[in-house]
């Protein structure tokens, strides 16, 4: 195929060029060159009095403008009083017409629209369009800027415009579709907060749609396609009664046309299958009029990056004796990492939202102490060490790892999967992944243990009624049936869903849903606040929802992270089979069986000790000081076997790295109210760091528990300090924590570079058995070279 | 192609020399243009405003790179806007009479679709196939008009040909 391409361009002779079109060409950029001279640089009279811009800084060009002439200048503005007495004095209704049409023509002169895009020179084929316009009464006088397309959409406007009344005032108006564009995105915009589906339509101008009808619009927007397979005859159009902006999500159905919207990515080889799948198998599903403008439409239109992404500010270093105490909740998604892998694995930096710095050291797991007994479910590690990249600034390692609850004493699960099994799953890195994952996860399942398939699509189906594991072929068949087709309804699926759960539900069990889907809910409830109230509601019920992600262009990570947050539940992200069998096999236990729910982390700096501190990470994660001792404010959960990981850097007190410089007034005061706070006794102020508290619920309790453990200075008194290993994974999660920085923001890095971040992570690989620490020495690497780019 | 004395010339004012300068620029620019837009008409379009812009800024170009480089940035330029310009009215493209070229038609077809597919790659892509294939440019003359890397370039060049086997 390579050599193909210098043979193709050889073989495609362009075609001879047109003379006429020559000429036309060469006659217009004489006509611009012109008027482009210098020395006619004229704007208008009032372009004298506007400021120039360039002056000082001018060439020869700009020298050669002479200074307008003061008698020049005279008259003119002597003739434009002139002419404005005339106006007021005498005016009779038809001469104003006349005068402020023409006015208006040169003004539009003045402008200098080139003469390709003035509406009044349409090329030949379109003249017959703008026809009817010219003939409508001359009380209407439409004079549009926008393009020859205008001089088209002045004809449909002057039809569909209401009649005027014969003595209605003359009125001149100047159209330019550029409004109804930018109109388009605050709609975006305001639906962006409310739903996960921001695409919006408005029509050109009043009484103008932009296509024929609303299912040709909806086709407009990318990723969908309108099958008129209900459809009445092509010629219905909409009435000429002026249509309001139109949303996509919320277009109302025509009386006599039914739209289905289908969740098609515009990848035209998948279109080109799907069309020709669908021409073979039933012919009574009529594709949209012609093949050949749908392929058309996409074919214009590249493929959009659609991946959604929340935009956060990162966490800023603040003064220990303004705000001493930080709160946040602990979170074992890992998603980010994933994505981010995926993207350098492809040779470019992924968009800096999709970094999360704590999901990327969560997505390692440390080797932590672990607690000796379930009663207290984990065991907080505290370890202080130099920061790698600030000299003076130290970090802050704060490390929690679950218990790990033994295979005997496992409870039993009942698994409910969602499949997402619309046409944009249909890539294989979809679906067809999401099917080998949950085969793989069919295998590290208890033989009593209960699983059933929901699919949503355009209608949300069971597949699978609740079965035990041990008939492993009969949910293997129901797997191997699924295929991919339709638009995504999310809601109805997910009500389905707990439908399920809830048939098969057991106090004492593991009662999950794991929704598998590529983010894309574009039908139905799509109302982020309601889905989450329904999710929430039902997590306390005991049904608790882990979200699965898969595929990319069309991610809605905002969505995903916040279901799974309120459903008590993790959100992974899966590109690859080895990711799948990461999540669901080798950490099955961590993500199906919760030990504690509502982890929330508050830490108090001593500010006789400290003077700085910034949380690495977590910004979306965190609390307000007073949620942390409330019990109704939800937090993370930890899985069995689950390491946590949170970093502070901070800065010493009377360090030289500090960034914010004292108060110059009051400092003193605030020092002794944080002072004087519940515990940093007179004793402790000198030993002490921080105090580090960590609340609780076991799974299934309703009060909360509090842990507490002080951060002392230079690790005095903690029996992990000389530890090599877990001074070892301290090191590593620095790397990690960097090296997410790097990608998000480096601001607070100080210069240090990939290079600094791959050598400190390859000397702290430690034993490594799953090799996922390679593969992110492997990922530095990668970036390195995509940032060179 | 243009001598630098020609382009002084126009600069200066003289508008014969302006016309000879658009003369002998408008095949390569046409030929550009049609083989980003497809149809004749559109790269008459195309051409068309690539020339106006030559006429407003011609007096701008300060020989900083060589002139063709300017020109080539400019038709990319033109090309670009004029294809943002079609996307959003994508309906009237089905008035838009099929692809006219004077021999190999099949050769004409098969570009097409190798034009389409890699310009769906992303930003650039066709840019950078168009120079160095159509104008038979090196991968550096191109880095200069793109305003890229060299690298780049050759990146992009390697990731079509990949993309192009594997379909």
């Amino acid at each position: 195929m390579s050599d193909d391409l210098d043979k193709l361009f050889r073989d495609d002779e362009p075609a001879e060029v047109d003379p006429a079109a020559k000429a036309r060409a060469l006659q217009a950029a004489m006509q611009a060159y012109r008027e482009a001279a210098p020395e006619k640089n004229s704007q208008g009279f009032l372009s004298w009095w506007r400021p120039k811009r360039d002056r000082s800084t001018s060439s020869e060009e700009n020298k050669m403008i002479k200074t307008p002439q003061p008698w020049l200048l005279g008259g003119v503005a002597t003739l434009a009083f002139a002419v404005f007495a005339f106006i007021l004095v005498g005016p009779r209704p038809d001469q104003l017409s006349l005068l402020s049409a023409s006015d208006t023509q040169s003004q539009g002169e003045a402008i200098r629209i080139p003469d390709s895009v003035r509406a009044v020179d349409i090329p030949e084929n379109k003249t017959d369009d703008a026809q009817p316009a010219v003939a409508q009464p001359a009380t209407q006088k439409q004079i549009s800027a926008a393009g020859e397309q205008t001089a088209a959409q002045v004809a449909g406007q002057a039809k569909a415009g209401p009649p005027q009344p014969a003595a209605a005032e003359p009125e001149v108006a100047v159209n330019g579709i550029r409004e109804s564009l930018a109109n388009t995105s605050p709609a975006k915009r305001s639906a962006g907060s409310s739903a996960p589906v921001v695409d919006a339509i408005s029509a050109e101008d009043i009484g103008r749609f932009p296509d024929t009808s609303v299912s040709e619009s909806l086709q407009r927007v990318p990723a969908t396609s309108a099958d008129r397979a209900k459809a009445g005859s092509q010629a219905k159009t909409l009435a000429a009664a002026p249509p309001p902006p139109v949303g996509a999500n919320s277009a109302p159905p025509e009386e006599n046309e039914e739209i289905m919207v289908t969740g098609v990515r515009a990848k035209p080889s998948l279109l080109k299958r799907m069309f020709s799948k669908k021409e073979k198998a039933d012919a009574s599903i009529s594709v949209a009029p012609s093949a050949a403008d749908d392929m058309r439409a996409p074919a214009s239109m590249p493929e959009e990056d659609r991946d959604n992404f929340k935009n956060f500010e990162i966490n800023t270093v603040k003064r220990v004796a303004e705000e001493p105490v930080s709160t946040f909740s602990i979170d074992v998604d890992t998603s980010s990492y994933s994505f981010v892998r995926r993207s350098l694995n492809r040779g470019v930096l992924p968009p800096k939202d999709a970094v999360r710095v704590e999901e990327m050291i969560n997505y390692f797991d440390y080797d932590y102490a672990l607690p000796e007994s379930k009663k207290v479910p984990f065991e907080p590690n505290v370890l202080v060490m130099d920061s790698p990249w600030a000299k003076g600034k130290k970090l802050v390692h704060i490390g929690i790892k679950g218990y790990d609850i033994p295979a005997s004493a496992k409870p039993r699960s009942h698994l409910t999967f969602l499949l997402d099994v619309s046409g944009s799953m249909e890539s294989p890195d979809k679906l067809p992944l999401v099917k080998q994952s949950m085969s793989m996860l069919l295998n590290s399942l208890d033989p009593k243990d209960t699983v059933a398939i929901a699919v949503y699509a355009g209608a949300a189906g069971t597949v699978l009624e609740p079965t035990a594991v041990k008939d492993k072929q009969k949910i293997l068949d129901a797997l191997g049936r699924l295929q991919a087709g339709g638009s995504t309804a999310g809601a109805e699926g997910i009500r389905l869903a707990y439908q399920l759960a809830a048939s098969s539900y057991e106090k004492n069990a593991v009662n999950r849903i794991i929704l598998a889907t590529d983010g894309d809910f574009n039908v139905g409830i799509t109302s982020e606040d309601k889905l989450k109230g329904f999710v929430e509601r039902q997590r306390e019920r005991g049904i608790y929802l882990t979200v699965l992600g898969f595929g990319e262009g069309n991610y809605q990570d905002a969505l995903m992270q916040t279901l799974a947050q309120n459903g008590n539940g993790a959100a992974a992200y899966i590109d690859t089979l080895s990711e799948a069998q990461k999540v669901l096999v080798d950490e099955a236990s961590s993500t199906l069986f919760p030990i504690a729910k509502d982890v929330k982390i508050q830490v108090e700096f001593n500010p006789a000790k400290v003077s700085e501190y910034r949380l690495i990470g977590y910004e979306t994660r965190a609390l307000k000081r007073e949620d942390f001792n409330n019990d109704k404010v939800d937090a993370g959960e930890i899985g069995s076997g689950h390491a946590v990981t949170a970093i502070y850097e901070i800065t010493p007190a009377g360090s030289e790295a500090a960034m914010v410089d004292e108060l110059r007034y009051g400092s003193k005061t605030a020092n002794r109210k944080a002072g004087g706070g519940e515990i940093a006794k007179d004793a402790n102020t000198q030993l002490e760091y921080g105090y580090l508290k960590i609340r609780y619920k076991l799974p299934n309790a309703t009060r909360s528990q509090l842990l507490q453990v002080p951060i002392a200075v230079d690790n005095a008194g903690n029996p992990h300090a000389n530890d090599k290993t877990r001074a070892r994974e301290a090191r590593f999660a620095s790397a990690v924590a960097g090296f997410a920085q790097l990608l998000k923001d480096p601001r607070y890095l100080d210069g240090w570079s990939y290079e600094d971040a791959l050598k400190l992570a390859q000397a702290n690989k430690g034993d490594d058995n799953f090799g996922y620490r390679t593969e992110f020495v492997q990922l530095i690497r990668k970036a390195m070279s995509a940032a060179a780019m | 192609m243009v001598d630098e004395k020609l382009v002084r010339d126009a600069q200066s004012g003289d508008e014969a020399a302006f016309a000879r300068l658009v003369e002998a620029c408008y095949d390569s620019i046409y030929r550009l243009a049609l083989r980003w837009a497809g149809s004749r008409a559109d790269a008459e379009d195309i051409a068309q405003i690539v020339c106006v812009k030559l006429g407003q800024s011609i007096r701008s170009f300060r020989f900083d790179a060589k002139f063709s480089t300017w020109l080539y940035q400019i038709v990319l330029n033109c090309a670009r806007d004029w294809s943002r310009s079609q996307k959003r009215h994508l309906h009237d493209e089905l008035e838009q009479e099929p692809a006219a070229h004077s021999s190999g038609a099949d050769a004409g077809i098969q570009l097409r679709q190798v034009l389409t597919k890699v310009a769906r790659m992303g930003e650039g892509y066709r840019e950078t196939l168009l120079l160095v294939f159509a104008e038979g440019l090196s991968h550096a003359e191109a880095a200069l008009i793109l305003k890229v890397k060299e690298s780049t370039v050759s990146w992009r060049i390697h990731e079509i040909r990949k993309q192009l086997s594997e379909t």
